[in-house]
């Protein structure tokens, strides 16, 4: 009984080929809404009859089959996922379908049950609290990518997920709106990994391209951290739109763009001052001063009940420049102005309209 | 290019591979795998003590990398055997206090296999490295690419030996154009036999989480690391690639689903507890390795998918369950606990 380390190595050599077309075949389906969508017409008419029983494992080993594949790699239509055994029905038994349903969190960190947990508490928000009015949410497409350009907001930026519940919510097809959040809420504890299980990902190019290329809706606030941080003297007077990055990232993916007024968000918590130096010396970016946030302690921090709005407009069409043109500086800055014009006039006119904060 | 060719032909191209750090893990099962392999005409293994693994087509040489000689004896050694390619596999499965022989070991020891094997002409070399190596920081992508810059911290030495180790190996290159580089930076790896820093984290009965942190992890099954390192020794595929199981998951269900429990500490505590405790050498590791429990660190594995042809066959998921399979048998003493 005394089995070398090796002969444990070896055992699990042995059981490898068997697995490898299962492997091959799970890789179909990969994470993201999108892949989801595109899959049927990627069934072959010519195929045999869909293996409903277990397709029995090629016996060829692991790495002679990957030599297979590697054979022609040029030939492939799709860089990924189309290569494999032939058989490309995703088996639905054994070990595959423990893995269909795996996953606690998609690739982002979103984890749908732990949402599904919380849920209750932002319904209640979005529909007693701010009672969340929609204007436009038809200018949503109702598939493919698309960027949603928002004003960011309040002191505690519920605004990503109200965003998030408007389109579930009212939109036709419901559709899943994954937002970017700045860098900072990561280094911060709880806050950084609960936004990650809602659904919040690190705004960066990198994962903003990924998500767009899965055909995700994605929610970007171009304002950032200078948005959370406005002063209340400052609300709905829209700050920098950074450098442009999210107009890059539009041309760049070819993704439209619609642009999004929230109002409301910005009276939730007036904040009258910030403490930066103190606050970055225990690590957060600014200590918020409103009527009631130190004086209260912690319950201070409770957002007041405004009347929230949220404005979706008319998409900005981009398909008529290429990829290449995101290199285009003075471009960029035009497109960067238009967008948060189209934003900015939305706001003032919604302010205009308004007669209440707290109605409306 | 002649490497798909060159495999398509079986028989024209036995090839002799050396195998560094032949009595590790990686080594020994590496070996075991090429034993086993008709391409391989002969493997030559090289570490400080013969390895386990050595069937009828391995020679074992006994050298010791630390030393300033080995660079002359290693030379001999490739040349002797007319070796095709070497699999540098001579690294420390985590980090020990003997900081400067780790040094002598990973980085030199690169260097003197690197400079050995331009000296006996040998045509590839993979280096084996650790997505590690990009560092956990909050401001990580979610899916590093191998462009991304190396940012473990570099005041640790386990990171700063292997990050030398991969521009000694990339400099092979220069040199000599005909030669190829293959580095495979690979995700932590778990499995039934393999154990590492992360198999004896996982195998604490309380597991130390940090207070507030959940990040995504990945793993890489064991069986999935040498059929990456046997595709790059297959192929000529020069450059650098992370080499990843598919999907992550959060670090919290990693530790439930290795049916441990977690014990959250909060940061600058665990920061101040493993910094003592690494001084008075009683921790395994130095408190740079929390910032892995903190932020993210997952490495995209579009590339080797591509290029290469890599597709493991566990995904983060199973290859944590694969281990956790065995530990649980190894929990109740029905599997012997292996050694290294």
């Amino acid at each position: 009984m005394t089995r070398g380390p090796t002969s444990g190595g070896k055992q699990k050599r042995r059981g490898a080929p068997a697995r490898a077309p299962e492997a091959a075949t799970a890789k179909v389906k990969t994470p993201g809404p999108g892949a989801r969508n595109r899959r049927p017409p990627r069934k072959r008419p010519t195929d045999p009859p869909p293996p409903k029983s277990p397709a029995p494992p090629l016996p060829v080993a692991a790495p002679q089959e990957i030599v297979t594949e590697r054979a022609a790699p040029e030939q492939e239509a799709a860089p990924d996922m189309t290569s494999g055994p032939p058989a490309s029905e995703p088996q639905t038994w054994g070990r595959a379908a423990d893995r269909d349903g795996s996953e606690d969190v998609d690739e982002f960190g979103y984890d749908p049950h732990y949402e599904q947990k919380v849920l209750p508490f932002f319904e209640l928000l979005y529909e007693k609290y701010f009672r969340v009015e929609v204007t436009g949410v038809q200018h949503v497409p109702g598939r493919g990518r698309c960027l949603l350009v928002a004003n960011h907001s309040g002191t505690i930026p519920l605004d990503g997920i109200m965003l998030r519940l408007a389109v579930r919510r009212e939109h036709l097809r419901r559709r899943e709106v994954r937002w970017l959040a700045e860098d900072g809420i990561f280094h911060l504890p709880f806050l950084g990994s609960f936004t990650n299980r809602m659904g919040a990902v690190r705004a960066c190019q990198e994962n903003a391209t990924r998500l767009l290329d899965q055909d995700a809706l994605v929610a970007v606030f171009p304002e950032g951290m200078k948005g959370i941080g406005k002063l209340f003297k400052d609300r709905y007077k829209l700050q920098r739109f950074g450098r442009g990055g999210f107009v890059k990232l539009a041309l760049r993916t070819r993704a439209p763009i619609v642009p999004v007024a929230i109002l409301g968000g910005e009276e939730t918590n007036p904040m009258f001052a910030r403490v930066e130096r103190l606050a970055k010396a225990v690590g957060i970016p600014y200590l918020p001063v409103t009527p009631t946030f130190p004086l209260l302690g912690p319950l201070g921090l409770v957002p007041a009940p405004t009347k929230w709005k949220i404005y979706f407009g008319e998409p900005i069409d981009l398909e008529g420049y290429g990829p290449e043109s995101a290199e285009d500086e003075i471009l960029v800055g035009r497109l960067t102005e238009r967008v948060r014009g189209a934003i900015q006039t939305r706001l003032d006119q919604a302010l205009s309209e308004r007669r209440s904060v707290w109605f409306g | 290019m002649g490497s798909a060719r060159g495999l398509a032909s079986v028989g024209a191209s036995a090839r002799v591979v050396a195998v560094t750090g032949a009595a590790g893990f990686l080594g020994r099962s590496l070996i075991s795998a090429l034993e086993g392999d008709d391409r391989v005409r002969r493997v030559v293994a090289i570490d400080v003590k013969p390895t386990s693994a050595a069937r009828t087509k391995t020679r074992s040489y006994e050298v010791d990398l630390t030393l300033p000689a080995a660079e002359t004896r290693v030379a001999e050694i490739l040349a002797a055997e007319r070796t095709d390619a070497v699999a540098h596999l001579a690294f420390l499965p985590g980090p020990t206090y003997a900081t400067a022989w780790a040094h002598e070991l990973e980085s030199v020891g690169t260097m003197h296999v690197t400079v050995a094997a331009r000296q006996a002409k040998v045509r590839k070399l993979v280096l084996w490295s650790q997505t590690w190596l990009y560092g956990a920081h909050p401001s990580n992508p979610n899916f590093l690419t191998e462009e991304h810059p190396l940012r473990a911290p570099r005041g640790e030495p386990f990171f700063a030996d292997k990050i030398e180790a991969e521009d000694q190996a990339r400099k092979l290159t220069q040199p000599s154009p005909g030669a190829v580089v293959t580095i495979l930076r690979m995700a932590p790896i778990l499995g039934p036999t393999v154990r590492n820093l992360v198999t004896r984290f996982l195998t604490r009965r309380l597991v130390p989480s940090m207070m507030g942190f959940d990040p995504l992890v990945q793993f890489l099954h064991e069986s999935d690391a040498i059929a990456a390192l046997r595709l790059a020794l297959a192929h000529d595929v020069p450059g650098t690639f992370n080499v990843v199981g598919e999907g992550v998951l959060p670090l919290s269900a990693a530790i439930r689903l290795a049916g441990r429990i977690a014990v959250p500490v909060p940061h600058p505590v665990a920061e101040l507890l493993t910094g003592l405790g690494w001084l008075a050498q009683l921790v395994e590791a130095p408190p740079a390795f929390l910032k892995y429990l903190r932020f993210l660190c997952v490495a995209d594995g579009r590339k080797a998918r591509e290029v290469i042809g890599f597709r493991p066959a566990y995904t983060s998921r199973e290859a944590l369950l694969d281990f956790v399979r065995a530990q649980s048998m190894r929990d109740v003493n029905l599997l012997p606990e292996e050694s290294a």
